[in-house]
């Protein structure tokens, strides 16, 4: 009898320990705010153009001084004035400027500033990390996964391309005086100063 | 007394042999690559033996034949005979977190080289080659030489390895804003030479008038290429690539592929074992990832480049 009653609490103690670690019970505003963390690239970018973006490029060096700084003594202005998040050569500059337009064409305005520099800014080709990049405020490590980090790239060119570029793109012509400001880059062991791409992220015709 | 003497000096010989096992020379590490049997790899992999070398450790290249359950046993082996640092090119994304919170658990640091693996915190650090930019590049460079137009081809590298859908999705991300360019046909060949020749000849015969393909690396862009030139295709289909090998490079010069996006498999096969050492010295604040830059190289520039990187 002694034996029975403790063989069946055994197998009660174990059909018992089985069943409470087979079901779990989980608060539903707990599994919400689990979901809730998948990163949404394209609100980050939203909020990162609007609180980031554009104060820094409202601090970006002006494209006169920043060229001239950088056929002057390269090594200070990409010291200064580069970001860039690979080890590597590329790096990125915010600038900011005006100029008149002397040329556009499907893929580019082109200008030139008030100290005789001929820029280009891209109307059609928005993409790659500079505008991400060039103020230095994200770093690879804020993103558990590269592809996020990719993905605000994506999504900020895409604000840029819906919201920035059609007004522009709908009334600019050679001769408009333009204010702009954007971001670049430049491989700082092959200097080209001569191809210069600036992304806008703000363009104002006069 | 004498005895007294005696006993002393063997404890103090006993302690001189702990320091020298602990001293940094007396370490080695393990270096575990998914595969050799592709050139890239294999420079990766010695670069970062001589660069351990250069070091003073002693070092050796494991194998993991493109499976993660070598990959497994080659952990396990690494753990078991006292290395003290792994530096990985992983398998699998997924797959091959088990194996570095093995190494982990047991101590061993361990540092991703050129791919990734999907834990925030398994690795020591993940030296990581920034594909997605580099096919954002030639995803540019195909669209402005296509003028936009043409039927494409994508083969895939193997597709549980992130590199895989960074590549693509970087080419994406630019060329599907442009309708006049049709994927007709996306397959894998697992960055294997002789099945992106395979993969490429099937392709052919369901899509004869495509004008482009797009490779995840360079060892399929040249398997493909063959496949082309076998069916006399190959003057009317662009090729582009990924990796900067040697056999890449030099079709490039010949005219054979249009670009390739150069990785620098030194770069980081030598930070990799720059940061084990620093790890043995003490050091513990390492970058949880670290991105290494891609140049595109085309017929433009393809002077400033030799296989695996620059000119010096």
């Amino acid at each position: 009898m002694g034996k029975k009653v403790l063989k069946y609490s055994l197998i009660f103690c174990i059909l018992g320990l089985i069943a409470y670690n087979s079901v779990y019970f989980k608060k539903l505003s707990e599994v919400k705010a689990s979901a809730a963390k998948v990163f949404n690239p394209a609100a980050y970018a939203r909020a990162y153009l609007d609180k980031q973006l554009l104060p820094a490029a409202g601090k970006a060096p002006d494209a006169d001084q920043l060229i001239a700084q950088l056929k002057n003594n390269p090594v200070k202005a990409f010291k200064a004035d580069a970001h860039g998040l690979d080890i590597g050569n590329t790096r990125f500059f915010m600038v900011k400027g005006e100029g008149v337009i002397i040329n556009v064409d499907e893929s580019n305005v082109y200008l030139i500033t008030p100290g005789k520099q001929t820029l280009k800014i891209a109307t059609e080709y928005i993409f790659g990390n500079a505008l991400r990049d060039a103020p230095g405020i994200i770093t690879v490590n804020d993103f558990t996964n590269s592809m996020d980090l990719n993905n605000v790239s994506a999504e900020v060119n895409k604000l840029v391309r819906n919201e920035v570029l059609p007004p522009f793109k709908s009334k600019v012509k050679k001769g408009d005086s333009i204010t702009f400001s954007g971001a670049f880059e430049l491989n700082q062991e092959h200097i080209n100063l001569g191809n210069i791409e600036i992304i806008p992220v703000k363009l104002a015709i006069k | 007394m004498n005895r007294i003497k005696i006993f002393l000096l063997l404890a103090l010989l006993g302690f001189a042999g702990c320091k020298s096992r602990t001293d940094n020379h007396q370490k080695k590490m393990a270096i575990v690559v998914s595969t050799l049997n592709n050139p890239w790899f294999v420079f990766l992999a010695q670069t970062a033996a001589a660069q351990a070398k250069a070091l003073g450790y002693e070092s050796k290249i494991f194998d993991s034949q493109n499976n993660t359950a070598v990959e497994a046993e080659h952990f396990e082996n690494a753990i078991a005979s006292g290395y003290s640092a792994i530096l990985f090119n992983p398998t699998d994304a997924n797959g091959s977190v088990a194996n570095v919170l093995k190494a982990k658990k047991a101590g061993v640091p361990v540092f991703c080289m050129d791919r990734e693996v999907n834990s925030p915190d398994a690795a020591t650090s993940q030296i990581l080659s920034d594909s997605y930019s580099g096919c954002v590049d030639l995803g540019k460079y195909f669209v402005k030489s296509t003028h936009a137009k043409g039927n494409y081809v994508e083969i895939l590298g193997i597709v549980a390895d992130n590199n895989t859908w960074a590549r693509s999705k970087g080419f994406h991300s630019v060329v599907d804003y442009y309708p006049g360019l049709k994927m007709v046909a996306q397959q894998s060949a697992d960055f294997d030479r002789n099945k992106g020749m395979e993969v490429m000849e099937s392709i052919l015969q369901a899509h004869p008038d495509i004008t482009a393909v797009f490779c995840g690396n360079d060892a399929m862009a040249m398997g493909a290429y063959q496949a082309l030139s076998a069916a006399g295709k190959a003057k009317n289909v662009t090729v582009l690539g990924f990796d900067g090998a040697g056999d890449a490079i030099q079709g490039i010069k010949d005219g054979k592929i249009m670009a390739t996006a150069m990785q620098f498999p030194k770069v980081m096969a030598q930070t990799a074992a720059n940061y084990a050492d620093a790890y043995f010295k003490g050091k513990r604040d390492f970058p949880k990832k670290i991105q290494v830059g891609v140049e595109m190289v085309t017929a433009d520039n393809i002077n400033d480049y030799i296989a695996y990187g620059k000119k010096d």
